[in-house]
């Protein structure tokens, strides 16, 4: 079942086209990344889905219920994470996550066992001074805490990891991954290497449209090339091979940091290899390395972006 | 009802860490004893400007010159230092941010407005009954108090004025982003209050009456019945203002 | 004979200047106590800010928290 579903939703501030016919959906217990450049609409698409904002078009379904704008029922099943989550700067963590707790109606008992142990759980059990002298990195820990305080059916983190230092990414991607098993994660980042850490299935944002969507692997299989990379012995050989195989491959490309090796990519990967293996052989070529060079995300992303 | 409670009790806390309760018992009480002693000093201070030769017969100042002083300090600092005090509420959790948390867990827009509706009218009527009773005390002290049902029905209009003074202050808060803004368009209610009070025949139906005419009703000019169409106007035009701040911030971009 | 008139004019006057004293001073008191151990102000500096706290009664400190405050 489908936790989240986005149909058509599109969005203009004024003449600038933000979103243009979004359409993705995230099934449920997964990590979901929503990946995009800075100013693709990655926040205007999470405003959507929890009614901050109002789209120009579109259906947001979150746990087959509609979304509507103002007066948001459906928050209900979500724990919301903003990019910059803001506090009552004169409370304590503690009398913040209380507030919260009552706020969606919870019992006081439950409420204090909860928030005991998602401060542990985030590794704030010790800060009990006012939110106000916090760091950037605690206050995004309390925003997980504050968010997943309701047991959310659906967790919606809008860029968690991009203000902090690579350590403390790596905790709040743990946190993200450790809560998996009981709801549901989706998170808008742009750095590729937390999808290829947590993440189940992607959707990819460009120029107001979803690019692609599914489970990372199948994405990865089916749009990415696969190439080989050959590294030879001596310019010449590599300039050799170059002319022969020149009607092979689709990609060509050198590789910056070593002059002697060539990155070929083809969509048949085992028709590539077959033949340049027979180049190599013809003409008495023998390279330094053979290897084959998985997809990587970052090779799509970038292919999806510069097109 | 729950969210309510939690929402107002967050409200307290504020008030309180924020020294915004404070600053207000320290004014309201600052303006309850200057009342009674700018009414027993200024003769005295006329007198003793008075040179030789020249005599100012000064009548005695009576009860009637300390009431007449707090219904003059009270709209005129008083609800100046409410109105400010209270205007960031809105727009100052709209901009920083904060509201968005609370909303996305469920609060209904509807209960952060009455939440702090509550809040804001539980202090003014706190730092009222405070200046009222340091008034009281002291006219009681120098002088006599004749007439305390006059002088509970005026304070009580005084305050139903200052209810309406936060009503408007929310609608105006719910409207735009910037503190000075709203408290610039509440000015601007004020003052279309005062100019429709230049036409005789309105002033019956304004809710200015009952910040201008309190000293009427405790020298007896006037009866609590003639401001019994003020007051209603007041009461209706708060609970629509009420409404229009909830109105309009439903639909708030947050 | 004038000083004397002053004194008596000043006992009948305490119990009305003994509190509103007092609260001047609470109010000017809390102000520079906050003043001096927060740095940041939405403008305005230290100095300027506690010169203000104590020199302007009442409305002083009323300003300070109101407009000058910084978001702790």
């Amino acid at each position: 079942m489908n936790i989240l579903e986005v149909n058509e939703v599109s969005k203009a501030f004024g003449k600038q086209v933000i979103l243009d016919g979004v359409n993705f959906h995230v099934p449920e217990h997964s990590v979901f990344g929503f990946l995009g450049q800075n100013g693709a609409g990655k926040t205007t698409t999470m405003k959507i889905i929890l009614g901050l904002l109002q789209a120009d078009q579109g259906v947001v379904m979150v746990n087959g219920e509609r979304v509507t704008y103002g007066q948001t029922k459906t928050n209900r099943y979500i724990g919301y994470l903003p990019d910059v989550p803001e506090f009552y700067g004169y409370m304590k963590p503690l009398e913040y996550l209380a507030l919260c707790g009552e706020i969606t109606g919870m019992k006081k008992n439950e409420c204090k066992l909860r928030t005991e142990e998602l401060l542990d759980l985030v590794g704030l059990e010790k800060a009990n001074k006012k939110i106000a002298g916090f760091s950037r990195g605690m206050k995004q820990r309390l925003g997980i805490a504050q968010a997943l305080l309701s047991e959310p059916k659906l967790l919606v983190c809008d860029e968690p990891t991009s203000a902090l230092d690579p350590i403390g990414r790596k905790e709040i991607l743990d946190i993200l991954y450790k809560v998996k098993d009981k709801t549901t994660v989706m998170f808008s980042t742009h750095i590729l290497s937390d999808v290829e850490r947590i993440c189940d299935n992607i959707a990819l944002i460009h120029q107001g449209k979803i690019q692609m969507q599914g489970d990372l692997v199948t994405i990865k299989t089916n749009h990415a090339k696969e190439g080989i990379e050959i590294e030879f012995s001596k310019i010449e050989d590599l300039k050799r091979f170059q002319k022969e195989a020149k009607d092979l491959a689709n990609v060509f490309k050198g590789k910056e940091d070593s002059p002697l090796a060539i990155e070929l990519k083809a969509s048949n990967m085992n028709e590539l290899s077959k033949v340049s293996l027979q180049i190599l052989a013809q003409n008495d070529i023998v390279p330094v390395k053979f290897m084959c060079v998985k997809p990587t995300l970052e090779d799509l992303f970038m292919e999806i972006v510069k097109e | 009802m729950k969210a309510y409670i939690a929402f107002t009790k967050k409200e307290w806390l504020e008030s309180i860490r924020t020294y915004r309760f404070f600053i207000l018992l320290a004014v309201f009480f600052i303006i309850g004893i200057m009342n009674p002693i700018t009414a027993k000093i200024t003769p005295e201070l006329l007198s003793s400007l008075a040179t030789e030769g020249i005599t100012i017969t000064i009548p005695e100042p009576t009860a009637m010159d300390s009431w007449l002083q707090f219904y003059k300090n009270v709209p005129q600092m008083g609800l100046i230092v409410l109105v400010i005090m209270f205007s960031g509420g809105m727009t100052g959790e709209c901009s920083k941010g904060t509201f968005v948390n609370m909303v996305t867990k469920g609060l209904k827009r509807s209960t952060i407005i009455l939440s702090k509706f509550t809040m804001s009218v539980c202090m003014w009527t706190i730092s009222l009954a405070l200046c009222f009773m340091i008034s009281t005390y002291y006219t009681a002290y120098y002088w006599n108090i004749d007439g305390l049902e006059q002088i509970l029905q005026s304070v009580a209009c005084l305050w139903l004025f200052g209810v309406f003074l936060i009503a408007i202050l929310l609608l105006m808060g719910a409207i735009v982003r910037s503190n000075y803004a709203c408290l610039l368009l509440v000015g601007g209610v004020v003052v279309t209050l005062f100019l429709i009070n230049m036409v005789p025949r309105l002033q019956e139906f304004n809710p200015i009456r009952l910040t201008s005419g309190n000293m009427s009703l405790i020298t007896s000019e006037m009866a609590i019945a003639d401001f019994v169409y003020s007051i209603s106007i007041t009461i209706i035009l708060t609970v629509l203002s009420l409404l229009g701040a909830i109105m309009v911030f439903n639909k708030k971009k947050l | 004979m004038y000083l004397s008139t002053g004194l008596e004019q000043l006992q009948e006057y305490l119990p009305l200047l003994l509190p509103l004293i007092i609260v001047e001073l609470v109010l000017m008191i809390t102000a520079l106590v906050h003043v001096l151990r927060h740095n940041s102000y939405r403008f305005g500096n230290k100095v300027m800010w506690a010169i203000i706290v104590v020199v302007i009664q009442i409305f002083g400190p009323v300003v300070y928290f109101v407009l000058g405050r910084g978001d702790e």
